[in-house]
């Protein structure tokens, strides 16, 4: 087996690395978002101005659900926000109550998003309609996955005493792309779900 | 990625000794490492090799025009994969490879950021990219009639552009995050800024492509493959990465590279560089072409927005010119290879941003065809392989440690010179058929003369690897830490090949030009 050749660490931790990298990363995911919705409108838009009504016959998209899914990533902002201020403190009983709340309130818009799509009686094939929709709401899932994900592995380390009022990184990176994955859905609420 | 933070002390081999991050490493060395010289020395190869297919497959795809030997789903597949091929598997990731080479050593930083994310970007790209050429070979691809080889052609690609994106995160934390003290962001030198502008571009570009290949895949797989995987959707959702104005986004780091070449063969510090620096931004700005496309904004074409920034893409060029001038008016340039192929990716760039300012004019009916705007490609991306071929060659002596031979890099000036100019010139001459009658006659020898430019630009391409390798093979001059004698950048303080670690102690950075102030 070969030698063992990565460079050595940098002598000084240096702050924002992470930060810095997920917000790269958010704009880009944020993008993409931009560009199916985009694609969505257009396709909605030439569909209306046909005289055809955009969903399906028999589709139902209710507003229970997305808005509950809504109100309940808002309430997480407010439980992230809470996460790095109390990081940032040195608090970290609450820094724990809080990331885990968060993580709490994602695991909730996973699954209520995965109920409205067992309800909304939209076939995938049933053409652009069933295509876009699901496309934006899917990959919206999966931001919401790698959120999760993201602010779980911050929490075992911030659990491993790696984060501290001087240096919290990590925390506010999983924060940041939190942020714009709850963005994301407020214009997916607005545009799919409101303005249907 | 945060593991990165605590990332153990490994630049030493099992027995102790220091391990030089050596241009001669072993395959298995590369294979398992980390160090940023590696991964951007994989990136440089395999791009300028994907990049001779490319040029060949443009000359192929010329030579059919003139006498039309390949059936429809054949010039298809080669139409497609070889504008998508010379962006996303030759000139991008040459222009990552240069970055993740020399970034961190021009911003005065021990490594890249993430050096495993880098490491597992690079291997993810050169697997996809080769997992998308074999997709294209048997009918798949985005114009291929084969379902399966179709899909694998779309996940292969998405892989291709979620890789090199990943690889953009790291090279542009690098340049934000990891400056020397002293360094602020306006003196970081010109090709690092000119990777920031384009990484950023790229960043907030390619995911559109990820995303629209999502649509294709879900369609195809799920839905019922009329809408986005109908016959010929596909490519046209894609095709806007190959068209102005984001395809200058592929040309974007070419001008911070002359930038640096310039500056260092004419001695002096680079005049008016908060100019430059203001137009490669400018330029970067405008060259944001993620709306451009019918699937998003179907009468773009008829758009203000879209005619202003193709005709004020060409006012950044200019001042670049500007600037390019007054240094070479200021100081008595050495005459190496990479100081004359900058000039000329100088000027093929302003003759691409010319073309394409030509047409979006509506009363001259250049889009009536594909020529112009396969002639204005050509052009674009014949600049861009000329800025990463000069590049190449400058760094050379610090990526090898050993001098290269200028005699190839004199011939490559010559080659690339004129395929570029063939290459694209006579495709935009065609593009004047419509308009003005007597060129019908000539369109047959001009698509050859286009053809030869293409097979010229693979020949340049061929000769960058060529030079780089001459200046790897025993027996070369050895280099020094400054084989041009006149760097100003912190990339020329260290030993050539830099070793793990890059640097020692380095001194606070005052200037943009820290070597000129040592000798001060």
């Amino acid at each position: 087996m070969a030698a063992h050749v990565l460079p050595p660490a940098p002598p000084v931790q240096r702050p924002r690395v992470l930060l810095v990298a997920t917000a790269f990363a958010a704009a880009a995911s944020f993008m993409g978002f931009v560009v199916l919705l985009g694609i969505y409108l257009n396709f909605r838009a030439s569909v209306v101005s046909a005289g055809s009504t955009w969903l399906p016959e028999g589709a139902k998209i209710p507003l229970q659900q997305p808005n509950a899914t809504f109100m309940t990533l808002l309430l997480s902002v407010i439980s992230m926000a809470w996460a790095v201020n109390a990081i940032s403190k040195n608090d970290r009983v609450n820094a724990y109550l809080a990331l885990g709340l968060t993580i709490s309130f994602g695991i909730a818009s996973i699954v209520m998003t995965w109920y409205l799509w067992t309800i909304m009686g939209l076939d995938i094939d049933s053409g652009a309609q069933g295509v876009l929709i699901y496309t934006i709401t899917g990959a919206h899932v999966a931001m919401m996955i790698v959120s999760v994900v993201f602010v779980a592995l911050m929490s075992i380390r911030a659990l491993g005493g790696q984060f501290n009022s001087r240096q919290h990184d990590g925390i506010s990176a999983a924060a940041l792309y939190w942020y714009v994955m709850v963005a994301v859905f407020a214009l997916i609420w607005l545009i799919i779900y409101v303005t249907k | 990625m945060a593991l990165t933070e605590s990332r153990p002390t490994t630049g030493h081999t099992a027995d102790g000794s220091e391990q030089s991050a050596s241009f001669s490493n072993s395959p298995m060395t590369v294979l398992g490492s980390g160090d940023h010289k590696s991964i951007g020395v994989v990136y440089i190869v395999a791009g300028l090799l994907f990049g001779i297919a490319g040029w060949i497959a443009s000359a192929v795809l010329s030579a059919h025009q003139a006498s039309d030997f390949l059936s429809d789903n054949a010039y298809l597949t080669l139409l497609s994969h070889s504008r998508v091929g010379l962006i996303l598997l030759a000139v991008i990731p040459i222009f990552i490879g240069i970055g993740t080479y020399v970034v961190p050593l021009q911003v005065g930083a021990n490594t890249i950021a993430f050096p495993r994310a880098a490491a597992m970007a690079l291997w993810t790209w050169l697997i996809s990219s080769a997992v998308l050429i074999v997709a294209n070979c048997i009918d798949g691809g985005l114009t291929g009639g084969s379902e399966k080889a179709f899909v694998l052609g779309l996940l292969s690609l998405a892989a291709v552009v979620l890789s090199l994106s990943l690889a953009a995160i790291c090279v542009v934390t690098t340049v934000v995050a990891l400056r020397t003290p002293g360094m602020r962001l306006d003196r970081v030198p010109m090709t690092s800024w000119s990777l920031f502008i384009a990484c950023s571009v790229w960043l907030i570009t390619l995911p559109a492509i990820v995303v629209e290949l999502l649509l294709i895949w879900i369609d195809v797989r799920y839905g019922n493959g009329q809408t986005f995987a109908a016959e010929g959707v596909p490519w046209q959702m894609v095709s806007w990465i190959s068209t102005q104005p984001q395809v200058y986004a592929a040309l974007l780091p070419a001008f911070g590279i002359l930038a640096d070449v310039i500056a260092t063969m004419s001695g002096r510090r680079l005049p008016q560089r908060n100019l430059f620096l203001g137009a490669v931004g400018a330029f970067g700005v405008l060259s944001v072409g993620v709306y451009a496309q019918r699937v998003l904004y179907p009468e773009y074409a008829d758009q203000a927005v879209w005619v202003g920034m193709s005709i004020l893409i060409v006012l950044p060029v200019l001042l670049m010119f500007a600037v390019v001038g007054s240094a070479l008016k200021a100081g008595k340039p050495k005459l190496a290879s990479p100081f004359a192929l900058s000039v000329i990716t100088l000027l093929v760039a302003l003759l691409g941003t010319l073309a394409g300012a030509l047409l979006v004019i509506s009363p001259l009916e250049l889009r009536e065809t594909d020529a112009f705007a396969m002639g204005q490609f050509n052009l674009i991306v014949g600049a861009a392989l000329i800025g990463a071929v000069a590049g190449v060659m400058y760094w050379a002596p610090k990526i090898t440690g050993r001098k290269a031979v200028d005699a190839i890099g004199g011939l490559n000036v010559l080659v690339l010179l004129g395929g570029a100019v063939l290459a694209g010139l006579p495709m935009c001459i065609i593009g004047f058929s419509t308009r003005f009658t007597g060129l019908e006659g000539a369109t047959d020898a001009l698509t050859w003369v286009s053809a030869i430019g293409c097979a010229l630009l693979a020949a340049g391409a061929l000769l960058g690897l060529l030079g780089l390798l001459s200046a790897a093979r025993r027996g070369a001059e050895d280099a020094g830490q400054n084989p041009w004698e006149s760097g100003q950048t912190l990339e020329w303080a260290c030993d050539s090949p830099p070793p793990t670690g890059n640097f020692g102690e380095l001194a606070v950075v005052r200037s943009a030009e820290p070597l000129l102030d040592e000798e001060a």
